[in-house]
């Protein structure tokens, strides 16, 4: 694919589709869904050859507003399909997102498999610290003594750590940004994109319904501190550790961790093995010869 | 927060800066729609009135900008892209809600103008052509007018009522 | 004599599958039919092991009932497999001489065998191999000894399997083979029995299990994607699949949990490749939601799910056919999804087959509802002729289809070309939430009423489909018998022997279990005054289902009992005799249960 760097293949808006999103007036994810129109504009690849799963939640409608092909599928489960849709044509942009419950709780099992496998996916999670769609319940990054519909004196319960988390499981590319700078989130999504592995972005964007005040993007703006301003070494992943553990506390927005000498991805590796075994695929009509005693 | 992208102000042409120009107008226009739905979407027929109103107006501020492009430059390609911009006239995501009022619809805008200003104020210092230079100013007045357009008629919308539909109307809706 | 059943039982380390399985590939040389199913002790290794053969000149239709012969390495190994290895007045014993026990007292009781032979199975393994773990060839010397299985085939069979470890392994292995053979001579059987020749020449079978041959079959239907978990008795198709699938550019995933395995099928699928998954009752359950957003999305997958005891864990290595109601119903929300089910190794092949062709056809989810005894008993079969297979591929969207594309276009079958990621202007929302023609989000009542209907109705064809049932017999028969699964091959043994008494009695064994083809059992029942509905489950779960779609008629009655117990031809025979009997009296019992 050529692109010139004056004349896009592809702007943002033909990544936009005609659906007009139900999100409340506010919500952070509008912020994000234009991100992403402009990451995978720059990237450049046409929409159809793009697979966008997501789970449930309110952000896991995000890929009905964009014109690749969108799989909004069950509460967990985005990440084992974005998988299975990979090794099947490793060709395709394959993105996934979902909410911090999505990611963090009912699926969080398949988030340490999808990094150590390391296909070449981007999971965009958007984390609001609050079950939205079900009207502001706890969520597995609401922290901890946060007063909900379902924790009425304060939620007993530490909050999970997603950069922790991602970054301990092995994960190769690594990242945080919010809508509140639009133009950074829009870079770190492009950089996940490009990235070749799996690649981690964790989003805070603000629940306008049942969100603290604290957690809105008018507080991001004034409190966010980009890694680049506190003299960040990327290609640390202990020093990503260390900066990641601050979640909760210090917005950091930018690039915690890229790999610099990414590892093969599994979709790469079932490539080589099957051009490896491709020649002694006998024709599919023989495959019982196996079973015949001679 | 960074307003633009891979911009060098200082090797900006007058064609770019018209370009430039259109898109901040364009990307406005855009996001009033979008504010627009977003109100109809959730029965705020007022609020939504306003914000394509709003669209309108930036509409046409685009097609003049559009127009004298043209005229000075015809068809040749553009070099800038929408890409390039991020919120220099567009109303943040941030600022909408569900149950806004008219005057809060207003207030949004005025802040909009603002940011538009700020950012042909910031740009005038660092343009270096002449022309280009001349442009952002008469744009950056043009901003300012348009605040005092905006303030204009806040004033003269009574004070929002002691009641609001936050209060009034119904939960939200678990899904 | 033509055909011979043999049960034998021993600790894991006396080899005594081993030897098995040497029995059934000589016998597959040879060109025998054959049946093979272990059966073990729940410790992974080491624990009580046993298996059953039967060699037969004809199609082999089940494991067969009681024992032609018995063969105990030691009688409490024996023993704990009960009414699995069967000993009756017309079994002639073997066993080790060593457990001391006396051949007049041997603990089977209120059985007197034809014949028992108490043989030092130890010793000659020893002064053949310097060990005893020879013992198992010893036991395949005198079997071939005593009932005339060609020794070629076995001789052939133990070299291949001991060639790597040595001449001298092969060596010893063919001696302690012959001393059993010895034995059998020096000591021969009171009433000889001798198992015919083959019919078929050598080369003309084919020996695989279940899981073997619906993997094979996956990949000749053209599936390319595996996404699972191990769980027993099912991963055998996922260790094909790690083997194969690579060479014709599939790719197999073993997924951190059932869920996973599911849902990066249905990914793949959604991605516009054939596949499948595999599991059992455990995994089933955890399944569940993805097949519902499978049905829902109209996408395309094949879910194998070889049956075990359940709930629960259940007996995870023994048959069952308790999972019907889970295949057909396990789903919130209005669900009609197709669940086939093999009945043997040999059509494991054509029905798996059918559940692909089905699966793209239709655009749905198929369940193959096998079980642990069709999945992992050895089977000697029949050649397939894999040409004669037709292989269907989903509807996909022509150029016109696609200028102005809705994924879920409400057409006259139900069915609407579906494209894929990578196809250019085929792009569109998959959802688990109800949706529009176009794919986009609905809350719309009259819509989902509209996609529920589309959904059910693409399927209406599949009920008339005569090839997913076999029927036999007279069609005006009065006593009926349905079977389904494993068993049916039980049934069918039971059927032949009914009819040669002269019972008038016709055979119905669905593959398509569900949805229920009304018009195919009404037609069936038409003439049917008494019958049973024969399979391995508590409820009898395929006679309810039968009951709630279709007007059963009042006198056939459910013949079933839980998993592990197997039924035996003789007992189904008896039963129908009964209805035989109280028909001609006119004495219609009314069919209850509970």
């Amino acid at each position: 694919m050529t692109t010139s760097p004056t004349l896009p293949t592809f702007q943002a808006k033909d990544f936009k589709s005609d659906l007009k999103p139900i999100w409340c007036p506010g919500c952070g994810d509008f912020g994000v869904v234009q991100a992403i129109y402009r990451a995978l504009s720059a990237v450049g690849r046409p929409p159809h050859e793009i697979a966008f799963v997501s789970g449930i939640g309110c952000s896991s409608r995000i890929p009905g507003y964009t014109t690749a092909y969108g799989f909004n599928s069950v509460h967990g489960r985005a990440l084992p399909i974005a998988q299975g849709i990979k090794l099947a044509n490793p060709d395709l942009l394959v993105l996934v997102a979902g909410g911090d419950g999505d990611g963090f709780s009912i699926g969080g099992g398949h988030v340490p498999h999808a990094i150590r496998r390391n296909m070449d996916l981007t999971y965009i999670v958007m984390d609001n610290q609050i079950y939205g769609l079900t009207k502001g319940q706890l969520s597995p990054t609401s922290p901890k003594g946060l007063k909900t519909v379902t924790s009425e004196y304060g939620s007993l319960e530490e909050a999970v750590n997603p950069l922790l988390y991602v970054l301990a499981y092995g994960a190769n590319f690594v990242a945080q940004g919010t809508p509140a700078d639009m133009a950074g989130l829009a870079d770190i999504i492009e950089r996940a994109i490009r990235y070749p592995g799996f690649s981690f972005v964790n989003v805070q964007s603000p629940c306008v319904t049942f969100g603290e005040e604290e957690q809105q993007v008018k507080a991001h703006r004034a409190n966010m501190k980009t890694l680049a301003s506190v003299g960040h070494d990327a290609t640390s992943r202990i020093a990503a550790m260390d900066l990641a553990q601050q979640y909760g506390r210090t917005l950091h927005t930018g690039v915690f961790y890229e790999n610099p000498t990414p590892p093969t991805t599994m979709d790469g590796l079932v490539r080589e093995r099957q051009q490896a075994q491709v020649g002694e695929a006998k024709p599919r009509a023989r495959v019982l010869e196996r079973f015949i005693q001679k | 927060m960074e307003k633009t992208r891979s911009v060098d102000f200082g090797a900006l042409t007058l064609k770019d800066a018209l370009d430039l120009a259109t898109l901040v107008e364009e990307e406005a226009k855009d996001r009033y729609e979008e504010l627009g739905d977003q109100m109809e979407i959730h029965h705020n027929p007022e609020a939504a009135t306003f914000f394509r109103w709003m669209r309108r107006i930036e509409s046409k501020h685009e097609d003049q900008l559009a127009m004298r492009r043209a005229e000075l430059f015809g068809t040749a390609p553009r070099t800038v892209r929408r890409e390039m911009i991020f919120d220099i006239e567009a109303p943040e995501y941030d600022e909408a809600r569900a149950a806004m009022t008219v005057r809060e619809a207003l207030g949004a805008a005025l802040r909009s103008e603002e940011k538009a200003f700020a950012f042909f104020d910031a740009a005038v210092s660092q343009v270096r052509d002449a022309a280009v230079r001349a442009l952002f100013e008469e744009l950056r007045a043009d901003e300012a007018e348009h605040q005092r357009l905006v303030q204009a008629e806040i004033d003269k919308l009574p004070p929002d009522p002691l009641v609001r539909a936050d209060d009034e109307g119904d939960e939200p809706v678990a899904q | 004599m033509s055909d011979l059943v043999i049960g034998m039982a021993g600790s894991g380390g006396d080899g005594i599958v081993s030897a098995g399985e040497s029995l059934i590939s000589s016998a597959a040389y040879e060109g025998y039919y054959a049946m093979m199913t272990k059966s073990f002790g729940s410790q992974v290794r080491g624990g009580e092991s046993s298996c059953r053969v039967r060699l037969s000149t004809e199609r082999v239709l089940n494991p067969g009932g009681t024992l032609d012969v018995a063969v105990a390495l030691n009688w409490e190994d024996f023993l704990r497999f009960g009414a699995e290895l069967p000993v009756s007045g017309s079994t002639v014993v073997i066993y080790e001489s060593k457990t001391g026990v006396a051949p007049d007292k041997i603990p089977l009781v209120g059985v007197a065998p034809l014949e028992v032979f108490a043989v030092p199975i130890g010793d000659m393994a020893k002064q053949a191999a310097g060990s005893d773990k020879a013992k198992n060839t010893v036991v395949l010397g005198l079997i071939s000894g005593w009932f005339g299985i060609p020794r070629a085939g076995i001789l052939r069979g133990l070299a291949k399997k001991f060639a790597r470890k040595g001449e001298e392994l092969v060596k010893a292995n063919e001696k302690a083979f012959e001393l059993g053979e010895a034995f059998a001579r020096e000591h021969p059987l009171a009433t000889p029995r001798t198992l015919d020749p083959p019919t078929a020449g050598q080369g003309s079978k084919m020996l695989t299990d279940g899981n073997d041959m619906c993997a094979a079959a996956s990949v000749v239907a053209g599936c390319e994607f595996f996404g699972g978990y191990p769980i027993t008795p099912s991963t055998e198709i996922m260790q094909f699949y790690t083997r194969e699938i690579w060479k014709y550019g599939g790719a197999v995933i073993q997924a951190e949990d059932e869920i996973a395995g599911v849902g990066a099928a249905l990914g793949a699928s959604f991605a516009g490749t054939k596949s499948m998954t595999a599991t059992s009752g455990p995994g089933m359950s955890l399944k569940t939601e993805i097949l519902g957003l499978a049905t829902i999305a109209e996408i395309p997958l094949v879910v194998v799910n070889v049956q075990r005891g359940g709930p629960s864990t259940g007996l995870p290595t023994k048959p069952e056919q308790s999972d019907l109601f889970q295949a057909a119903f396990s789903a919130h929300g209005d669900v009609l999804r197709p669940v086939l089910a093999p009945t043997s190794v040999g059509d494991t092949f054509a029905v798996t087959v059918a559940a692909f062709n089905i699966a793209e056809h239709f655009q749905t989810p198929v369940i193959l509802l096998s079980d642990q005894e069709v999945a992992q008993r050895k089977e000697v079969v029949d050649l397939i002729d894999t040409s004669r297979f037709e292989i269907e591929e989903r509807r996909r969207p022509n150029a016109t289809e696609l200028e102005n594309y809705a994924r879920f276009r409400l057409t006259e079958d139900g069915i609407s070309p579906i494209s894929h990621p990578g196809m250019k202007g085929g792009n569109y929302q998959g959802a688990g939430i109800e949706h529009n023609e176009q794919g986009n989000p609905t809350a719309s009542g009259k819509i989902h009423e509209k996609m529920n209907e589309k959904r059910f109705k693409k399927l209406q064809p599949l009920k008339h489909r005569k090839d997913l049932f076999r029927v036999e017999g007279n069609p005006n028969a009065p006593l009926a018998l349905v079977s389904w699964g494993s068993i049916a091959g039980v049934a069918e043994e039971a059927y032949g022997r009914a009819r040669a008494e002269g019972l008038d009695v016709k055979l119905m064994v669905p593959w398509l279990v569900y949805p229920i083809a009304e018009e195919v059992f009404r037609d069936f029942f038409a003439s049917v005054k008494s019958g049973l509905v024969v399979e391995s489950s508590y409820q009898g779960q395929f006679y309810r289902l039968l009951r709630m779609f279709t007007d059963v008629p009042g006198c056939v009655r459910s013949f079933c009992r839980s998993g592990a117990n197997p039924i035996q031809p003789r007992e189904i025979v008896t039963a129908l005799r009964a209805a035989a009997v109280d028909l001609q009296h006119n004495v219609h019992q009314v069919a209850s249960q509970d």
